[in-house]
């Protein structure tokens, strides 16, 4: 997690990247994101999983690109001019996941990150890693990593 | 989020509603319990079947026979809430195996070892009274036992609810009648569509208004988790009240016309309500205590007096933060 000249203070202070989907703000770790890219042509990979909406080509280099919507449990949504697939390394593997746009950076301390409420059965809501006021909105934190279940994560690398 | 005269104009149906299904979920026990129970429970059972025909929610220029209609039902209902409570007390008998070998109730809650609380919770009013002619400036108004006055919905959104106790809950009891309800105690009464629920202000926190508010959702949770409420105490989690009240005659359109929450004391949780309609003074007499919750342990009783249902907000909320409601089945336990 980047951490800030704050770094060895007991309340750290931590970037966020910030995404919108279906007017929602989410947030993940600065340092899982390696780039951020305007919407670009989806190759769909056929027997893909259905929350794989297919893979691109970044520089010579095939990354998978995850439906973010159909993960969060999300009415499908269009693409627009604002629409953007964000380059994360998570699990050791880098993918991308497409949001309707990204926002900002944000800088947030430890001690401003709420725990989210663990009352759901569904897979989803265990990568809420938590929920922060900012700027008089909502940011609900996302933990990438748990974003898929191993097996998911093995099956996205042989793709 | 204009829809109150939706549920206020079908209070009865509502209710009704809710009763039915109480007495669904006993129909099926009904005839083995009639027999060791006395027999005032024989007549009442055939109040049971009573479907929520349209005539009857367009009955209302005859107030008083609704109200009769409205009493025998919910009389027969809290009858049937009896009959349950003590068909799960019965000692194992010998003609109903099968009932002996009904699965315990599993939830442990935490108990929390606190003194009993001495003092009544106080209504502190941050702004000037609205409808009071006599301005009450800043100075905390103590609302005195009872307010059995004219509804005071505009005023209560107003003012929070400071429990004059520590912020943690009450200790929790789940069988009985909890701690709070030994002695006369003061209630909130509002309305969840249609609903009259009763809330020991002990348990409560404070009142915030959701009009013109926007609560947050978060996927992945249960549909009775309506969102979080940023408000000046932290980020409150909003539940569908009526979901978990009367989960079975549940409509898409309760979600609509919410215009309270009301917070639990000690608990990151709200209750979202439509309306907000007074505080009255209980009697432990006049609750017809459940005696045993294993089934819906987050209602305490019945007021028939009021036609209403007393709701154990901390055991509420302490079902959801233990985790609990994950393993809640659609009949209101606790697997």
């Amino acid at each position: 997690m980047k951490k800030t000249s704050a770094q060895g203070s007991e309340d750290p202070i931590l970037q966020w990247v910030t995404f919108r989907l279906d007017n929602e703000t989410y947030g993940i770790n600065v340092m899982q994101v390696q780039e951020v890219l305007r919407y670009t042509e989806i190759a769909p990979v056929p027997g893909a999983p259905s929350y794989v909406l297919g893979i691109i080509n970044l520089r010579g280099n095939v990354v998978t690109v995850i439906d973010t919507r159909q993960r969060f449990g999300l009415d499908s949504g269009s693409v627009t001019d604002n629409t953007r697939i964000v380059i994360i390394e998570a699990d050791k593997q880098v993918v991308g996941i497409m949001v309707d746009s990204v926002a900002e950076v944000v800088y947030l301390r430890q001690s401003e990150v709420e725990t989210a409420p663990n009352v759901g059965n569904d897979e989803s809501a265990k990568f809420i890693q938590g929920v922060c006021n900012k700027n008089g909105e909502l940011l609900i934190l996302v933990e990438l990593d748990k974003m898929m279940s191993e097996e998911e994560w093995s099956e996205l690398e042989s793709i | 989020m204009s829809r109150p005269t939706a549920t206020a104009s079908r209070p009865q149906l509502a209710l009704q509603s809710y009763l039915d299904g109480l007495l669904q979920e006993a129909a099926a026990e009904l005839a083995d319990v009639i027999a060791p129970i006395a027999a005032p429970v024989v007549a009442a059972a055939p109040v049971r079947p009573v479907p929520v025909p349209a005539p009857v929610a367009k009955a209302a220029p005859a107030p008083v026979d609704d109200d009769a209609i409205s009493l025998d039902e919910f009389e027969a209902a809290v009858l049937e809430e009896q009959v349950r409570d003590a068909r799960l007390q019965a000692p194992p008998a010998a003609a109903r195996p099968a009932a002996v070998k009904l699965e315990r109730p599993t939830l442990v809650l935490p108990t929390l070892e606190m003194a009993k609380p001495v003092l009544m919770p106080t209504l502190l009013v941050e702004q000037p009274a609205p409808v009071v002619e006599k301005p009450v400036a800043e100075k905390p108004v103590v609302l005195t036992p009872p307010v059995a006055e004219a509804p005071v919905v505009a005023s209560v959104v107003e003012r929070q609810i400071h429990a004059d106790m520590s912020p943690t809950p009450p200790p929790l009891q789940l069988s009985g009648q909890p701690s709070w309800g030994e002695e006369p105690f003061e209630c909130l009464l509002f309305d969840v569509a249609g609903l009259t629920l009763a809330v020991p202000l002990v348990c409560l926190g404070s009142i915030y208004p959701l009009v013109g508010q926007e609560l947050t959702p978060l996927f992945g949770q249960p549909d009775w988790f309506l969102g979080i409420l940023p408000c000046q105490a932290g980020n409150l989690r909003v539940l569908d009240t009526a979901r978990w009240v009367m989960p079975d005659r549940y409509r898409d359109d309760f979600r609509q016309g919410l215009q309270y929450v009301i917070s639990v004391q000690g608990y990151e949780w709200g209750l979202a309500v439509h309306q907000v309609s007074r505080s009255i003074r209980l009697d432990p007499k006049e609750v017809k205590w459940r005696s045993q919750r294993s089934q819906r342990p987050w209602l305490a009783g019945t007021v028939i007096e009021h036609m209403c249902a007393l709701v154990d907000v901390a055991v509420l909320a302490e079902l959801i933060a233990s985790g609990a409601a994950k393993r809640l089945t659609s009949d209101g336990r606790v697997h």
